[in-house]
């Protein structure tokens, strides 16, 4: 199994000298089995590049895309409508995203393509395009990959993936604050929650839960690509803006026992120092408190192989 | 008056090694008239920046009054706005103004990009500086932070696109971004605002070449800016909206090209520049 990075950042998109490095462009990363099964989660701005190389590949007519969307926030969808595949007749492109009981996925990318935002409404798309919508604890398959879904902490809600294929697993789990200060919903958190502030029991449970889902939904794995676009300080400052720290994933990752996380969903204002600075200090700390996992911070363009080959 | 280019990309934001230099950011110039203000030209990704620098001052008090011109609502032109900070700050002030048909017409296109689905503010309301939005009307003259505003809806695929002409004691500054016109050039109107511009800030997103293969995305070619530049006789011509493709390399090759167009046909007194992001231009 074969994962590529092609934007890593979180947001919004930040062309510049200071995040050459690591990328600049909002969340996509694909997943590619050995039998050459294609799955993508989110279609930030880097789905653009990903659609370049399709369309160029000898896939032209032929290309067959999943796409999972862990929520439609814009930085996890704003480069959808530049995806080259889907204006070629022939391409098919299925989306996956969780359920919700007020709009309709089609809804959320119909109007994201239409006037007066976009001029070529999804309709109109030469690709086929189908939605799927999908519960909370989905767990299906995609001809030879295996896909297992748990809830997220997350205004609005989001949902975390497990992708297995070839006798590896990786984990997408971006966005996520953690579980234990605010449990978010879909109402607008417009301030923290006063320090010191006790939870309701009934809102404790269900982050525990919820945390628990996740730790078992990264149990064993390859690969976990965590949201970790808070530091301490950012997180002191806005815990109800919904990510979490660095610590927050080893944490995750320790206990799943998986064996390596990405940092992932860098935040807009990182500069490529900053984030190779919050790597090693991630690095330092995890040698204490989770020995065996090994610690990369995603950037565009990187690859990882998993699994046997 | 004064202008700084914070985006001068089109379509979507490109980052990257080859775009470093001329920059990635969607839309988005700021101008400051001589006698005070501020007038925002769109707010594409590049407004992030800008927002940021206003921050360091009255803004970041919330003392801040701004006028924000939309040339129309394709995404390269709005995206920038959930994530201008001084819209955070209460106290400051933002007039914006668009073309719709009417204003709580264009209050719901900005409201469609904070929706909760999207956006975890969820609403414009949630943002906490005053906020007034206008629909403005063609041709009909009106006043910005003390200058003289004049609107042109130039056609850009299946939609329009705002020109607007900033006139301040003698002295005009036109922005026509997304300008896709038809095979006999702008219309006598869109002429007329460009006249005699000191600085006319136009699309210019493809080669000759590209404009033919994309003709119904309509945008512009750099040759359909020289010559409304000529045509108007303005007096400088800013290239701006390149496309998300275009590495510097190209950016350059395009300018070379204009710069050329400009001599052999006409224009040698007019200068031309490619917009880059993060320089300004004092008119």
């Amino acid at each position: 199994m074969k994962v590529r990075f092609w934007g890593v950042r979180g947001s919004l998109p930040v062309p510049g000298a200071k995040t050459e490095r690591y990328g600049g462009n909002t969340s996509c990363v694909e997943v590619r089995s050995a039998a050459g099964t294609r799955v993508v989660v989110d279609a930030g701005t880097g789905i653009r590049k990903l659609g370049k190389e399709l369309v160029g590949e000898g896939e032209a007519g032929r290309a067959r895309v999943h796409l999972l969307i862990s929520h439609t926030h814009w930085d996890h969808i704003q480069g959808l409508p530049y995806f080259s595949p889907l204006y070629q007749r022939g391409n098919k492109m299925s989306v996956y995203a969780r359920k919700r009981d007020d709009l309709h996925l089609q809804a959320v990318f119909a109007s994201q393509t239409h006037d007066p935002y976009f001029p070529v409404p999804f309709a109109e798309a030469d690709a086929a395009i189908e939605f799927k919508e999908l519960s909370d604890a989905a767990k299906f398959s995609i001809d030879d990959v295996k896909v297992a879904c748990a809830r997220l902490n997350h205004p609005y809600v989001a949902t975390a993936y497990r992708l297995t294929a070839d006798g590896a697993s990786v984990v997408y789990v971006s966005d996520t604050a953690p579980f234990s200060d605010i449990l978010f919903e879909d109402e607008f958190v417009a301030r923290p929650p006063s320090p010191g502030a006790e939870l309701p029991a009934k809102d404790r449970q269900k982050l525990a839960r919820m945390r628990e889902g996740v730790v078992r939904l990264c149990e064993g794995a390859d690969l976990v690509i965590y949201d970790t676009m808070f530091t301490a300080e950012d997180y002191q400052r806005i815990p109800h803006f919904g990510h979490s720290r660095p610590m927050d994933a080893v944490g995750v990752c320790a206990e799943a026992g998986a064996a390596r996380l990405a940092l992932f969903h860098h935040a807009p204002e990182r500069t490529d120092a900053e984030v190779d600075a919050i790597l090693a200090d991630t690095r330092a700390v995890a040698d204490k408190t989770a020995k065996n996992l090994d610690i990369v911070a995603a950037y565009e363009g990187l690859e990882l192989e998993l699994g046997q080959h | 008056m004064k202008l700084a280019f914070f985006g001068v990309r089109g379509s979507i934001p490109a980052p990257g090694p080859a775009t470093v230099r001329y920059g990635g950011n969607t839309a988005c110039v700021s101008l400051r008239p001589e006698s005070g203000g501020l007038i925002i030209l769109d707010c594409g990704t590049g407004a992030r920046n800008l927002g940021i620098n206003l921050m360091e001052g009255a803004f970041g008090k919330g003392q801040g009054e701004a006028s924000i011109l939309l040339s129309h609502a394709h995404w390269d032109h709005i995206q920038g706005f959930p994530f201008f900070v001084p819209l955070y700050q209460p106290g400051n002030k933002f007039h914006i103004f668009g073309g719709a048909k009417s204003s709580p017409m264009l209050e719901g296109i900005l409201e469609g990009q904070m929706a909760p689905q999207y956006f975890p503010v969820q609403t414009l309301k949630n943002m906490g500086a005053t906020i007034d939005i206008v629909a403005i009307a063609e041709g009909k003259p009106f006043e910005v932070e003390r200058c003289q505003v004049r609107a042109r809806m130039n056609p850009h695929g299946r939609a329009g696109a705002l020109a607007f002409r900033i006139e301040e004691a003698g002295r005009a500054i036109v922005y026509a971004s997304d300008a896709g016109y038809p095979a006999g050039g702008p219309s006598a109107d869109a002429l007329e605002l460009y006249r005699g511009a000191d600085v006319l800030i136009h699309d210019s997103t493809y080669t000759p070449e590209d404009k033919k293969r994309y003709a119904d995305r309509g945008y512009s070619s750099v040759e359909d800016a020289v010559s409304a530049a000529i045509a108007a006789k303005v007096k400088r011509l800013v290239l701006f909206h390149y496309d998300q493709d275009y590495s510097d390399a190209d950016v350059d090759a395009l300018c070379t090209r204009g710069r050329k167009m400009l001599d052999d046909r006409g224009g040698k007194d007019i200068e031309l520049t490619g917009a880059v992001e993060g320089s300004t231009l004092t008119v």
